[in-house]
């Protein structure tokens, strides 16, 4: 009997899986990673510092925040608002465009393995390399700024594993999102920015049901800390904020990722990448 | 994979690990405040069990020393007998030994009355074994709980009650009703943890926003629910029907060559609020009618600022030495 010599698409995809991580690591994107995620640590260890040293502590409007609202605050303005969807928008686009771009696409796709499972192995990859770089940094600020004010890390700590659980979702959902639009578009970057930071903000400020088509009206559903009233744009939010119920969420974020990423795939099988000389 | 993806993996994996581990025992088993952590209010909160209906603080030490006390002192010099009877009965010198004091009462929730149960907690410098053996004198036997030493004495009458006293730490005395002493106890020994059932005041969160506001800036300060109070006390219905709906209730005081302080009140609603400040307002303009030409209480009346916000009414003094010295001349 004979046996289809191409290896299986998962199997495929965990060897480009192992090739990728440490690419996507060692790459010169890491750098603004790093900067993009040392900056709430560094904000967190000058909190902190300010709380250790000075008797007063940090204060705001007269009095101490709890630690846990300074926690919540950094929580949605710096990961769910900036850091979620811009590592989506860098990493998932160029998860096929950069090999288009280096124009070493074509050594993958000559290999005996499905086209599917170099999408999947490098998106795998992107999850894992993200996640093992936010959650990090999330623990580390909060460790650092939860037990100030007043707080202590045991009160706090069924939210941060919620967090943890949230933020993983919401790269899975970006990244799968914008992979699809990296091997689409031909300028995937500039469509990305402009749906994580235009049409998201605008269409979620916004009532009506167009801010189901957002991946931020799910994730925001998830979030356990209350929403900062910072700004006039963040108290417009509060008034039109929507909340679909987590199990809706959750569902509606699966099918975001599944979708994008079959949508993905099968772009990636039937496309032909023409190579610019 | 390679060699360095490989550490960057462990690191990443064990950064994540110590910190869930760290955050599970917190919440299972609880923790001890890290010398590094500061919570608002003094470090003696940590003892005082969540949902203390009154919680006061004063630094006994800036106020003994205090210009203000130094007049009053020399203005009535009767009026240290008080502090002469405590320091014949514990050896407790109030001026020179106490830096301290947090002290916090508890309703009785099967009764409706007042006496609850309570607690002071002390800091200085204390004479253990002088305190103890005068403790015994007065009937006092010692009992272990859960490894802590409390000096246990019983006190008849109506309503027969047991107070007691433990070293906490060294220079750390805590006297109180029984109850309540063996909550700090539990307290203490759960570090913090809300999965024991024994949190402390420190999670009690609405509590503690008060007590943020307080801290700096003032060497006394109380804060209390005043419907519960008032649920506790035996007021007639129609005293107790007219009584503003106000749910916390604080005061903060500095104390030096005048009177500094606020007080203030957080009412249920916005409406009870307003009434709140246009009743106070009233008993101002009616005080500074009053005060006619005394230029004392003239100053005085001058000093109170009347304020707040949407659910909150708050009036604040300031009372200058002068003040004082005029009273006393």
């Amino acid at each position: 009997m004979a046996t289809d010599p191409r290896p299986r698409t998962l199997t495929s995809a965990v060897r480009v899986f192992d090739l990728s991580l440490g690419q996507m690591l060692w790459s010169r994107r890491s750098l603004f990673l790093g900067v993009l995620l040392g900056g709430p640590v560094l904000l967190a260890v000058a909190l902190r510092a300010v709380a250790t040293v000075f008797p007063a502590g940090f204060r705001v409007n007269g009095a101490e925040p709890a630690g846990a609202s300074v926690f919540g605050f950094m929580i949605w303005l710096l990961y769910i608002r900036i850091i979620i969807p811009l590592l989506g928008v860098f990493y998932g686009t160029a998860l096929i465009a950069d090999e288009v771009d280096d124009k070493t696409i074509t050594y993958l796709f000559t290999r005996p393995i499905p086209r599917r499972a170099v999408l999947l192995g490098k998106y795998f990859a992107y999850l894992v390399c993200t996640v093992l770089l936010v959650l990090p940094s999330v623990m580390l600020v909060f460790f650092l700024v939860v037990p100030t004010g007043g707080t202590t890390i045991a009160q706090v700590f069924p939210s941060l594993v919620s967090d943890f659980g949230m933020l993983i979702a919401g790269l899975s959902a970006y990244g799968a999102l914008f992979a699809f639009v990296g091997t689409r578009i031909k300028r995937p970057l500039i469509v990305g920015l402009v749906f994580a930071f235009g049409w998201e903000p605008a269409v979620v400020l916004s009532p009506g049901y167009l801010k189901r088509l957002t991946v931020a009206y799910y994730l925001q559903a998830l979030v356990r800390h209350e929403q900062p009233s910072d700004s006039p744009v963040s108290m417009l939010l509060q008034v039109f904020r929507e909340v679909p119920s987590v199990a809706t969420s959750l569902v509606a974020l699966a099918v975001i990722v599944l979708l994008a990423l079959w949508a993905a795939g099968h772009a990636v099988e039937h496309r032909e990448y023409v190579l610019e000389q | 994979m390679t060699a360095r993806t490989r550490y960057f993996v462990i690191v990443s994996l064990l950064v994540l690990g110590v910190g869930l581990g760290t955050g599970l025992v917190a919440y299972y088993v609880g923790i001890p405040q890290s010398p590094f952590s500061r919570h608002a209010g003094p470090p003696e909160l940590q003892y005082v069990p969540r949902d203390a209906a009154i919680l006061a603080f004063a630094n006994v030490q800036e106020i003994m020393h205090s210009d203000l006390r130094q007049k009053l002192h020399q203005a009535v010099p009767g009026g240290e007998n008080g502090q002469a009877e405590l320091q014949t009965l514990t050896g407790i010198n109030l001026e020179t030994d106490v830096l301290r004091v947090v002290a916090c009462a508890y309703p009785n929730a099967s009764t409706t009355n007042m006496s609850g149960d309570g607690m002071v907690l002390a800091t200085g410098t204390f004479d253990e074994t002088k305190i103890e053996a005068l403790m015994r004198e007065h009937g006092a036997q010692v009992e272990d709980y859960k490894g802590t030493r409390l000096l246990v004495t019983g006190v008849s009458g109506t309503q027969p009650r047991r107070f007691a006293l433990s070293f906490f730490e060294p220079g750390l005395v805590a006297l109180g009703t029984s109850d309540i002493i063996r909550a700090a106890v539990d307290v203490h020994r759960s570090g913090d943890n809300p999965q024991s059932g024994t949190p402390s005041v420190l999670g009690n969160e609405e509590l503690m926003t008060l007590v943020r506001g307080l801290d700096t800036g003032n060497n006394a300060w109380a804060v209390g629910r005043f419907d519960v109070l008032t649920s506790h006390a035996k007021l007639p219905p129609n005293i107790s029907t007219q009584l503003p709906a106000i749910t916390w209730f604080s005061v903060a005081a500095h104390v030096n060559g005048g009177l500094r302080g606020t007080l203030r009140a957080e009412t249920r609603d916005a409406d009870a609020a307003k009434n709140l400040h246009d009743v106070i307002n009233g008993f101002l303009a009616l005080g500074r009618m009053q005060a006619g030409s005394r230029p004392a209480i003239q100053a005085m009346m001058q000093s109170l600022q009347l304020g707040g916000d949407e659910k909150s009414v708050s009036l604040s003094f300031d009372v200058p030495a002068q003040v004082f010295d005029a009273i006393h001349h």
